[in-house]
């Protein structure tokens, strides 16, 4: 039995010795078209590897273009509102129960310098805590006088439109005024506050 | 003879002008505006962003808009679930001509009012009616001046061409 065992087993072993020496000397056509398999799989590893560095130097161009565009961005804002004569505006909303906003007109020193419609959305993102930057100005140093008109519906839906007027003195450094809408639920009435950042 | 030269040259001039105060928008960024609507809110351009959106200005006194705009709802109406919109932007000093002619007409599109001409201004619409076509980017991708029986086909394969970005 064991003799018959080891008999099978020696003719398996020259049986695929002769295959792979046959393999070896003489290609066929299972050969060919797995070298041409791998072959194909090396060009496809490789194109995919070209298209991952493609991929990356167009994220890295996008980034630089995004960075030089931010840049640009700040440069503009600098060259045109330097710090020192800057004043911005910034409007915000609590609650906004007894006032849905509209639209704002502000004023300054008498001159119209900005008259902005709010679409539903934009007053979602106040009423979210948003702060919107209605405006941004250059001024000179001394006394000016803001004047902001706000519209809208108020309690009940009743068409309203409010004034608001401030008078800031604008001194050396950049200036921010915040104008803000909130509840006032003693009177069940909007109150519009204007302020000044320190 | 010369002056029917001189007449003719300035018919051309005027022409190209106009033209010429068009072309100078396709491919720019579409400026941005906010406008109050016959609904009574407030549409500001920006929010369509990444639809593909068709303004067009219209005024009550000008016939060819008469035309124009019950086959633009027609697009609207085909175009508006698969991200299309469409902007009517009045010019009158009276939205109320506008509203009666937009229930006389039966348009469902958005109608917005530019009483103040500004937004006008900025597209620097200088005949009736201009129709706007924008990617879905906000680009100014087509400017047409006037209409003429037969332009809804261009605006048809415009739309479609849009939408397929």
């Amino acid at each position: 039995m064991t003799r018959n065992f080891i008999r099978f087993a020696a003719s398996t072993i020259l049986a695929f010795a002769t295959a792979s020496v046959a393999q070896d000397t003489a290609p066929t056509d299972t050969d060919t078209s797995m070298a041409a398999t791998s072959n194909a799989i090396a060009a496809e590893a490789e194109s995919r590897d070209r298209f991952v560095s493609l991929d990356k130097n167009v994220q890295d161009l996008k980034k630089e273009v995004l960075d030089l565009n931010r840049d640009l961005f700040l440069l503009e804002e600098e060259l045109l509102f330097p710090a020192n004569s800057q004043v911005a505006f910034f409007i915000s909303m609590d609650v906004g129960e007894y006032f849905e906003l509209d639209s704002i007109n502000l004023k300054i020193d008498g001159k119209e310098v900005a008259n902005y419609l709010y679409t539903e959305r934009e007053v979602g993102a106040l009423l979210r805590g948003g702060v919107h930057r209605v405006h941004m100005a250059n001024l000179k140093t001394g006394e000016h006088e803001l004047i902001a008109v706000f519209t809208g519906k108020g309690p009940h839906t009743r068409d309203y439109r409010r004034g608001a007027t401030m008078a800031f003195d604008k001194g050396i450094g950049a200036k921010y005024v915040e104008l803000e809408i909130t509840d006032r639920v003693k009177k069940q009435q909007p109150e519009f506050v204007i302020k000044e950042w320190e | 003879m010369k002056i029917k030269h001189l007449l003719v040259g300035f018919v051309i001039c005027a022409i190209a002008a106009t033209t010429l105060a068009s072309a100078g928008l396709t491919g720019q960024p579409a400026p941005d505006f906010a406008l109050k609507s016959s609904t009574g809110d407030n549409l500001r351009l920006s929010e369509y962003r990444g639809d593909v959106v068709m303004i067009n200005f219209w005024a009550t006194w000008c016939g060819p808009c008469r035309q124009e705009m019950p086959l633009l709802d027609e697009l609207y109406s085909r175009y508006e679930r698969v991200g299309f919109s469409l902007l009517g932007v009045n010019i009158d000093d009276d939205s109320r001509r506008a509203m009666d002619m937009v229930a006389e007409l039966g348009v469902n599109f958005p109608i917005l009012f530019d009483a103040r001409k500004e937004v006008s201004k900025l597209y620097e619409v200088q005949a009736m009616p201009v129709t706007v076509l924008l990617d879905r980017e906000g680009t100014v991708r087509y400017v047409h001046h006037g209409y003429k029986p037969g332009y809804e086909e261009k605006y048809l394969d415009q739309i479609r061409s849009l939408l397929r970005e």
